[in-house]
């Protein structure tokens, strides 16, 4: 009689233990179904609005998005949310893709001759680089966009070769304005 | 350690050391101040292949005599050492004193942005710690290190496509829920698997068939009190094996009753007999035997004529009626 009252209280536990974590994992399941499809419908080109309480992976998707539309101004803060967040690889994400932003958008200026507001472009996706290196030492695409942007100035001549003409006093600001270029030509 | 050994004690460490020690203070036993730093020996990785952003661990041994400490005030703060160069992380590790010697072990990580267009010599710039013991100081010098830089990209590119052709963004990835998926299944299966348990102790369902079986268990129990009649007859002194005999002989009449009584819901009586063969046909195969076996106990519990009933009724004959019994609530006889 014993062991059987027994038996059946464990019975009982184990359902509520069991229901109880069904329900948990099944509400956090559907959650995540649910920012995943925010996730897809962003990366779709979807202009869906987020909160800063959203997870830090929908966040990051909503930066994508508007990075790579160019609104800088809105993709700062979600970037500077993301980069003191508790995810050091969405920090590092984050860090890297407005970086990638603003340097896409200093080489369209540069382009078409306009030095004035690339150089500050340049000077911050540098500076944006860097923190996701110091985040993440090996992000090898971080690396590389930096190397980039920090020879930006000797790969200048060649945009130039490539049709327009750059007025070299505006080349000399864009020197003096990037403190991190390493001195010297080859 | 694997590193290899970049460092010796420098001399220059020691007479800077040497120099910077202040007179002995009197009732200080002499040769204090001669050598109160031993050794500064600084472990580095390779000093080559470096590209931009990677980082680089040194390892400095310090070794000074007892008395002196470290001064933690005079180490270097993780900052920008340089435009290219950052210091991440400084860890002073204190392994104590043995014979003598105070033993300390700093690591240092190192980060460079340097962005080279050909290999290039950088240095790691020295730095100066301090020890003290009162009013003794001595410095402790950690020398330089030089080390090549290589350039990431070719100077002018001569691949396809655009000049400055940026590495591509990275795609914002769903959320993984393979492992709150699997998470899911477990506790479902911890419920259902409660509820298997409380089922089968309840005897719903399914598992109810397995409680509506009184005749399996008077069969066993039945074969038990028989078992037990015959073991008693060989060991037991003659008087008290006719008690005992009979006892368990009464005892599995009484078994197969109950098996009736819990079949037919209600308690049966020789008299119910009929009413039992309608309600429950598939018994009416070993209807003679049921009837004897109610003469039996009708004998041996109104009548206390014990061994008339097993005359009528033999033990061996009980356990094979409860057999046949068993055979047919489970459908198989």
């Amino acid at each position: 009689m014993r062991t059987g009252r027994l038996t059946l209280i464990s019975g009982i536990l184990l359902l509520l233990l069991g229901l109880g974590a069904t329900g948990y994992f099944g509400g956090r399941l559907l959650l995540d179904k649910r920012d995943n499809g925010f996730i897809a419908a962003l990366v779709a080109g979807q202009d869906i609005a987020t909160s800063a309480d959203d997870p830090a992976p929908v966040i990051f998707a909503r930066l994508f998005f508007l990075a790579t539309r160019d609104r800088l101004e809105e993709a700062q803060p979600l970037a500077n949310q993301l980069a003191h967040g508790e995810d050091p690889r969405l920090a590092a994400m984050a860090l890297y893709t407005i970086g990638n932003a603003r340097l896409r958008l200093a080489i369209d200026h540069l382009g078409v001759n306009r030095i004035d507001p690339a150089t500050p472009l340049v000077r911050l996706a540098k500076q944006n680089y860097r923190q996701a290196l110091v985040i993440q030492p090996d992000f090898w695409d971080a690396k590389y966009n930096l190397d980039i942007a920090m020879r930006l100035v000797r790969d200048f001549p060649q945009v130039e070769l490539s049709g327009e003409e750059i007025p070299p006093e505006a080349a000399k600001r864009l020197w003096t304005d990037l403190p991190g270029l390493p001195r010297g030509l080859p | 350690m694997g590193i290899p050994r970049r460092a010796r004690p420098q001399l220059s460490a020691l007479l800077l050391a040497l120099l910077a020690a202040p007179c002995v203070v009197p009732g200080v036993a002499p040769g204090v101040a001669q050598a109160q730093l031993r050794s500064v020996e600084l472990y580095a990785p390779r000093p080559f292949g470096y590209l931009i952003g990677d980082t680089i661990g040194h390892t400095v041994e310090i070794a000074l005599d007892a008395p002196f400490t470290l001064d933690p005030a005079s180490l270097p703060q993780p900052r920008s050492v340089d435009y290219w160069l950052d210091l991440r992380e400084v860890r002073l590790d204190d392994q104590g004193v043995s014979e003598g010697v105070h033993r300390y072990r700093l690591d240092l990580v190192y980060q460079s942005f340097y962005a080279a267009l050909e290999p290039k010599r950088l240095d790691i710039p020295a730095f100066t710690l301090s020890a003290r013991d009162g009013d003794h100081r001595v410095s402790v010098a950690v020398p330089a290190w030089s080390f090549l830089m290589s350039p990431l990209r070719e100077i002018v590119s001569t691949g396809q496509g655009a000049v400055m052709a940026l590495r591509p963004d990275i795609v914002p990835r769903p959320i993984p829920t393979r492992g709150t998926t699997l998470a899911l299944a477990a506790s479902a299966g911890v419920a259902l698997a409660g509820l298997l348990v409380i089922a089968w102790q309840m005897g719903w369902g399914p598992f109810g068939r397995r409680r509506a079986r009184p005749f399996a268990r008077a069969a066993r129990q039945v074969r038990a009190a028989i078992g037990a009649m015959r073991h008693g007859s060989v060991s037991s002194a003659p008087s008290s094996t006719s008690l005992h005999r009979h006892a368990g002989y009464k005892q599995a009449l009484q078994t197969l009753h109950r098996a009736f009584d819990a079949t037919a819901g209600r308690g049966v009586f020789a008299e119910d007999l009929a009413g039992f063969f309608a309600d429950h046909a598939s018994f009416s195969a070993a209807e003679t035997e049921i009837r004897h076996l109610f003469e039996a106990s009708r004998r041996a519990f109104f009548g206390g004529d014990v061994l008339g009933a097993e005359a009528v009724f033999p033990p061996a004959e009980l356990a094979a009626l409860a057999g046949r019994l068993r055979a047919i609530e489970r459908g198989s006889a």
